[in-house]
């Protein structure tokens, strides 16, 4: 039973939530400000956290830039409508998916399933399985097992979307890659209009690793098709 | 308080006092110089050459000669020397004064008694047909007018107080306009939407004028953050306040959907669906009051319409496929536009979705950039659909918040009559116009200038 920490100030609405969740087999615990939801977050074990926006004491921007200075946890952070900003600062930030509040309960599960997909590997390994499945191209070695990655000789922390995404265009290095594709394989649901986190994790990921060793850009955009993953000439 | 005034005023006068002051100076200076030339000895031997130099031309080239010297001499000579004929006139009829006159006067009386040796120079000149001159220098005639005229004495000391006084001038100007520069830039930056600049730290601490206008700019700027600030505060209040019901009404939906099991589904489907109306609807009242506002009025950039049409025609098609219609960008080119790049990119969208909404299935909605013969300032956006249009009458009201096109508000198309609305006032906050009419190959044409950077 997958553990949730749930960060939200309306009280009302998470206490809905966890009922509603726990009929869908999740173990959700609340915390109803960044400050208590920092420290739940840092001090116990969940598979991942789902923080909204505006929180009195702490915002959940505030709460997430502190939480990955020290932690990996998969966030998916409640944005609210309409706002392009709060989405975007969020997955800058290392959030692994966003949800604009309101939203249907069934949407919100459905994403909440898709990162603890992507993030159960590490849990497979953690159970004995061996996985001894690498990538390795250029200057860059993904361990799938451990889901590190490795560029040059330094390690680059990395959300597990983002690991996931890197995957994806890594496997295929040298094609496009569609961004509808990407989305289903990487994300687990079809692109929708607005729909930024690809663009969002994209760039996160050009951030953290740089050129190639050519000078060229890692990921290139193709404008009206999707990604690809240069290969050096 | 008019320290300003007195600046300007006190700098002004100062400087033309020290230049007027240099200048007397060195005319003075010059003029001591001169009367200490005035020793004997030396004047002595200068009236003896003057005497033989005008003898001998005397002699050479007779009277027209001799007035040519005499001009010369008067423009290099500091001391007027007159040429007095035997009827007490000058060769250059210049003014004798009257102590020379008189001198001569009892030089003749008693001329003829003394026998003593002359100077030379006191001998009249003779000319050739009989007439005399006689030399004599006017040492009490050095005046400041002839010094004046002297360019080679005036140089140094104009020159000098030329160079003191521009550079005044120079630090006076500075003083004025680098303050009034740093205003003008300062406003500048407030009115494309920066509304933390403050002016009255650069003031260096100046306590005249312009520093009153500096601060009273500061409290202006100081009030329009506060009020733009607040303003938004609002609407991000009103935002959030209006979606948390929702967002439990979503949530306690999920629930009675989990409870009932597949009976009331489609009660529970109307609910949602009402939800979701609300939830747009709010959203594009919240959109509305903000451009009436006009707190995003700022933060305005050169935008590439062609760009932001691509964009968004990438986003619409979604929507589009949903309905088995496609969007398509019939003709673009590369044209700069200066506005809030969020705004403009809502309100051609809005107009965008309409056109989606209204068009009959597997149609293609049209966009096309225009240009207009003798216009080549503007571009026109033209959105077509291959929808029914409208009536004729209504084409002018399209633009108001609530109407619809359609006699029953037709609520299966969805939308609330606001998109049109939100397109047309952000248009307008540029300078904008937008237009409807009926494509006369079926459908309805929307069309919006925009004016070019």
């Amino acid at each position: 039973m997958a553990r949730i920490l749930l960060a939200d100030d309306d009280i009302e609405l998470s206490h809905m939530l966890v009922d509603y969740l726990g009929k869908e087999g999740f173990d959700v615990d609340v915390a109803h400000d960044g400050g208590a939801a920092l420290g739940k977050a840092l001090a116990n074990p969940y598979d991942l956290l789902i923080l909204d926006v505006m929180m009195p004491i702490r915002n959940g921007f505030d709460v997430l830039r502190d939480l990955r200075a020290r932690s990996l946890l998969p966030v998916l952070m409640l944005t609210a409508r309409g706002d392009d900003i709060d989405s975007i600062v969020g997955l800058e930030l290392g959030a692994d998916d966003y949800l604009a509040k309101p939203s249907s309960p069934r949407v919100l599960v459905a994403r909440i399933r898709a990162i603890l997909r992507r993030a159960e590997s590490k849990g497979e390994l953690q159970n004995g399985a061996e996985r001894t499945d690498r990538i390795a191209l250029d200057d860059l070695v993904m361990h799938m097992g451990s889901r590190t990655v490795v560029c040059g000789n330094n390690a680059v922390p990395m959300t597990s979307t983002e690991f996931s995404v890197l995957g994806i265009l890594l496997r295929e290095a040298g094609n496009v890659v569609s961004k509808a594709n990407l989305s289903e394989r990487a994300l687990s649901r079809k692109l929708s209009r607005y729909d930024r986190s690809l663009d969002m994790h994209v760039s996160n990921l050009r951030k953290k690793l740089g050129p190639l060793s050519d000078g060229q850009e890692r990921i290139k955009t193709i404008r009206g098709v999707g990604y690809i993953y240069s290969r050096t000439s | 308080m008019h320290r300003l005034f007195w600046k300007i005023f006190l700098s002004f006068w100062l400087t033309l006092i020290i230049f007027a002051a240099l200048l007397m100076f060195a005319a003075s200076s010059y003029l001591e110089h001169i009367r200490t030339q005035q020793d004997i000895g030396s004047m002595h031997a200068r009236l003896s050459e003057y005497f033989d130099q005008g003898q001998t031309i005397a002699k050479q080239r007779g009277i027209a000669g001799l007035e040519e010297w005499l001009h010369r001499l008067d423009h290099s000579e500091a001391i007027p020397i007159f040429l007095i004929d035997e009827a007490g006139k000058d060769l250059l009829e210049r003014e004798v004064p009257a102590d020379i006159t008189a001198r001569l006067d009892r030089r003749r009386e008693h001329g003829e008694h003394g026998v003593r040796k002359k100077p030379s120079h006191r001998q009249p000149i003779r000319l050739p047909d009989g007439s005399s001159y006689r030399m004599i220098p006017d040492f009490q005639s050095i005046t400041l007018l002839r010094v004046l005229q002297r360019p080679r004495v005036m140089a140094l000391p104009v020159s000098i107080a030329a160079l003191v006084s521009a550079l005044i001038c120079l630090l006076l100007s500075r003083y004025l306009t680098f303050p009034l520069e740093r205003l003008r830039r300062a406003a500048q930056q407030i009115a494309a939407g920066d509304l933390t600049q403050r002016v009255v730290p650069s003031m260096g601490g100046r306590r005249d004028e312009i520093a009153d206008l500096a601060g009273a700019f500061d409290k202006m700027a100081e009030r329009l953050e506060r009020v733009f600030g607040a303003q938004r505060q609002l609407l991000s209040d009103a935002s959030h306040e209006l979606r948390s019901p929702l967002a439990r009404l979503q949530v306690a939906l999920g629930l009675a959907r989990q409870r009932s099991s597949g009976q009331a589904e489609k009660e529970l489907d109307r609910i949602e669906i009402e939800i979701e109306r609300l939830n747009e609807l709010i959203g594009q009242l919240l959109e509305l009051a903000r451009l009436e506002a006009g707190v995003d009025a700022a933060h305005i950039e050169q935008i590439d319409i062609r760009d932001l049409l691509e964009g968004l025609i990438e986003d619409a098609q979604f929507e589009a496929e949903s309905v088995d219609c496609q969007v398509k960008l019939q003709k673009a080119f590369p044209a700069l536009i200066k506005a809030n790049a969020m705004l403009l990119r809502s309100a051609i969208e809005n107009v965008v979705r309409n056109a989606i909404k209204y068009t009959k299935r597997d149609t293609t909605v049209e966009i096309s950039m225009l240009e207009e013969a003798g216009k080549p300032d503007s571009i026109i956006i033209q959105v077509r659909d291959h929808g029914p249009g409208a009536p004729e009458e209504m084409l002018s009201h399209l633009f108001e918040p609530f109407v619809r096109i359609g006699e029953a508000r037709d609520r299966l198309s969805g939308g609330h009559g606001l998109g049109l609305a939100i397109a047309e006032r952000a248009v307008r906050l540029y300078g904008g116009e937008i237009r409807a009419r009926n494509e006369p190959d079926g459908g309805l044409g929307i069309y919006i200038r925009l004016q070019r950077a």
